[in-house]
């Protein structure tokens, strides 16, 4: 029940700050040019993000052993949740910039106003393509995340359900946007994300090389606690120096 | 492609180096004492420990005038 909690948390807030991010361009793209092109673009991305999930899910569930399963999940949850720590580390540390949607959804807008405007009558391709380009990155790592954590022990229920929290949460906060924006602490959500995926890294990793954690899934809270402990550490280090 | 290679392997090469030594030390010790009880209770550790220290070395060093 541990495990299953966790990765639908773990789901539900890397998928819906990845959303948010992929949000705030389209919404730039949405107010500076037109509405249509912007949601063609992003249309043809989640087409395109569609036919990957209908590749790398059933390739990554069905066609290898258990094992091996869980080493190359482990694996891609490490590559992903421990950039977001160094990351969030940096951003803790005072050493990178805060993330802020709202503030990438102004450099956004500042962006696209630059550009000339389309002649009347045509297609504004450069912004289906802005649009289809941030959705597409943003929503590849959506997928590369849940996929993975779906191959892990709880199977894909608990991913599939936090990710679908996610995307409604993303969509109210579209409907709304400006002030959710711009009160959420993402640097601080996004650092608990990289703690959870990371600890869901380590975790499955092990389990696939036939390592047993005392406690069962319990093991995923203390190797929680240590990530949070050393990167804690690390954030006072970096900011002194 | 940079973007890909940003989005899949981040922006050091120090991680995904990090996270495929853990992963071969793990391969190894697996294949050595994968039927030994010390591996089949702590090894999940082992690989705590290792993950641990390859995020630390991917952060700036003391001295280092880094600001990403």
């Amino acid at each position: 029940m541990t495990a299953w909690a966790l990765i639908a948390l773990g789901a539900a807030l890397s998928v819906g700050l990845e959303l948010l991010e992929a949000l705030a361009i389209v919404l730039a793209v949405g107010v500076t040019r037109s509405w249509r092109d912007a949601l063609l673009g992003a249309l043809a991305a989640v087409v395109a993000l569609a036919v990957v999930a209908g590749v790398v899910g059933p390739v990554l569930l069905a066609s290898l052993p258990l094992d091996l399963l869980r080493v190359v999940v482990g694996v891609a949850l490490l590559l992903f949740g421990l950039e977001w720590l160094r990351k969030g580390v940096l951003r803790l540390a005072g050493r990178r910039a805060p993330s802020n949607s709202l503030r990438e959804y102004l450099e956004e807008r500042e962006a696209m106003e630059a550009l000339p405007p389309p002649e009347p009558g045509r297609a504004d391709w450069p912004a289906r393509v802005v649009a289809f380009k941030g959705v597409l990155l943003e929503g590849l790592e959506v997928v590369l995340i849940v996929a993975a954590l779906s191959g892990g022990s709880q199977g894909a229920a608990p991913a599939i359900l936090g990710a679908g929290v996610a995307v409604a949460a993303v969509i109210g906060i579209g409907a709304v946007v400006h002030r959710p924006l711009a009160r959420l602490p993402e640097s601080h959500l996004k650092y608990a994300v990289g703690v959870m995926l990371s600890s869901f890294g380590v975790f499955f990793l092990a389990e696939g090389l036939g390592v047993h954690w005392p406690g069962g899934d319990a093991g995923l809270l203390y190797v929680a606690v240590a990530l949070v402990a050393v990167s804690q550490a690390q954030i006072a280090r970096v900011a002194a120096t | 492609m940079s973007a890909l290679r940003k989005l899949v392997l981040g922006e050091t090469w120090a991680l995904p180096l990090g996270v495929g030594l853990v992963l071969a030390l793990g391969l190894v010790l697996d294949a050595a004492f994968g039927d030994d009880r010390w591996w089949h209770d702590a090894g999940g550790f082992v690989l705590l420990a290792g993950v641990l220290v390859a995020l630390s070395v991917s952060l700036p060093r003391r001295g280092s005038r880094d600001r990403t």
